[in-house]
C-alpha cells in the first residue's frame, strides 16, 4: 500500500516526461533505490503492473538498481556500508559518521523512442 | 523503425509532490490561510484533540477541518456536530495524503474567510511523514499507551514535525511511559520540535497547545 502511492507518482512523472519530450513508446523504466530508503523493491515490482494498467506505460518493463547505504566515518575517514557494519565504522568502531547515500528513490532513465 | 534510446530523467520520485506542495504552501500564505497537518497512529486521539482545539479557538478564529480516512465518515460527523465547517476525504485505500489530494480537499471545503484549517491525516506513522501535503506546519500526536520508544521506530515522522503533542497523559500511571526518555529521543532527531504533553480528555496542557496555535495563526496573518 505504501509502495503503491509512490509507484503511482513514478508513473505520473514518467508520463509527464514522455509527453513533454515527444516520446511515443516507452520500453523500460529504470528506478534507483537506496538500501536505506523505506521502500521494498519486491513490493515496488509487485504493484507496478497495477499502477501502469490502462496507461501508455502498460507494456513497459521495470528495472530497479540498488544504491549502497554508505557513510563516511567522522573519526578515521573510512567509507563503509552502514547495513553490513551495523551502523559502526569497521576500522575504528566509531558511530559518528556522515551519511553519503542510500536514502535515494529516483527515476533514473527510460528506454524509449 | 527507430531504435530505442535511453532518456535520462534523474528525478527524485518525491520531486513532483514536493513541487506541488511548495506551490500550495505559497498560495495558502498569500491567502493568509494557516494549514496544520495533524498526523498520528490510529486511536491516538486526533479527533478528540481537534474537537478540544475547536472549543478553545472557535470564538477567535474561523476554523475548517479536513478529515482524511481510508473509509467511513465517523470523524467528520463528530466534527460537524460542533457546527464547524468540515469535509471528509476518502483516500481509497491509500495510506497517506499528498499535496494534490490536499488541494482538492481545500477546494471542496472552501477556504474563503477561513483562518485555520486542520487536516486530520490518515492514522499512520510511516507514509504520512514522507509526503509533503503543502501544510504551513506539521504536528503529530503520540499517545501514552503507544510507548516512549516510538521515535526509535518511526524516526522520519518525529524528525519532520514542528510540534509533538503527547496525548493521554492522564493515563500515565497505568503505562510504562518515560516522558523524559521520550523527550531525549525526540530532541536527538529534531532539536527544534516543540513538545507539549496534553490530555484531550481532561483538558490538561490544552492551554499551551491553544497558545501555540494562536501564535502560529497570527504569524501567518502578519507575514
Amino acid at each position: 500500500m505504501h509502495e503503491l502511492g509512490v509507484v503511482i507518482e513514478v508513473v505520473r512523472t514518467v508520463l509527464d516526461f514522455a509527453e513533454r519530450n515527444g516520446v511515443t513508446r516507452i520500453e523500460t523504466v529504470v528506478l534507483q533505490m537506496g538500501e536505506l530508503s523505506s521502500m521494498v523493491p519486491k513490493y515496488i515490482e509487485d504493484c507496478y503492473p497495477a499502477a501502469v494498467y490502462g496507461t501508455k506505460m502498460q507494456d513497459t518493463t521495470l528495472r530497479i538498481e540498488i544504491l549502497p547505504g554508505n557513510a563516511l566515518c567522522g573519526a578515521c575517514g573510512k567509507v563503509f556500508n552502514l547495513l553490513r557494519n551495523a551502523g559502526g565504522c569497521p576500522a575504528c568502531g566509531s558511530e559518528e559518521w556522515e551519511l553519503l547515500g542510500g536514502k535515494e528513490f529516483m527515476i533514473k532513465e527510460i528506454a524509449a523512442r | 523503425m527507430d531504435a530505442f534510446k535511453i532518456l535520462e530523467i534523474k528525478k527524485s520520485v518525491y520531486e513532483g509532490n514536493d513541487a506541488r506542495a511548495k506551490s500550495l504552501r505559497a498560495e495558502l500564505g498569500r491567502d493568509k490561510v494557516f494549514l496544520l497537518n495533524l498526523m498520528s497512529s490510529p486511536g491516538s486521539g486526533k479527533t478528540t484533540t481537534i474537537l478540544r482545539t475547536i472549543e478553545a479557538l472557535e470564538a477567535e478564529m474561523r476554523i475548517g477541518i479536513l478529515e482524511a480516512d481510508i473509509d467511513s465518515d465517523v470523524d467528520a460527523r463528530a466534527v460537524a456536530k460542533t457546527g464547524t465547517r468540515v469535509i471528509q476525504l476518502h483516500s481509497g485505500g491509500m495510506c497517506h495524503l499528498d499535496a494534490e489530494m490536499t488541494r482538492q480537499g481545500l477546494a471542496g471545503l472552501g477556504t474563503e474567510g477561513i483562518d485555520l484549517v486542520i487536516l486530520e491525516n490518515i492514522g499512520n506513522l510511516i507514509c504520512t511523514a514522507e509526503f509533503d501535503t503543502g501544510a504551513t506546519k506539521n504536528a503529530m500526536i503520540l499517545s501514552v499507551p503507544e510507548g516512549d520508544d516510538k521515535p526509535l521506530k518511526y524516526p522520519v515522522m518525529f524528525s519532520m514535525v514542528d510540534v509533538l503533542l503527547v496525548n493521554k497523559i492522564d493515563a500515565m500511571e497505568f503505562f510504562d511511559f518515560d516522558l523524559e526518555a521520550l523527550r531525549e529521543r525526540v530532541l536527538r532527531l529534531n532539536p527544534k520540535v516543540r513538545i507539549i504533553p496534553i490530555s484531550a480528555k481532561t483538558g490538561e496542557g490544552m492551554d499551551q497547545w491553544a497558545d501555540w496555535m494562536r501564535a502560529a495563526v497570527r504569524h501567518c496573518k502578519e507575514s
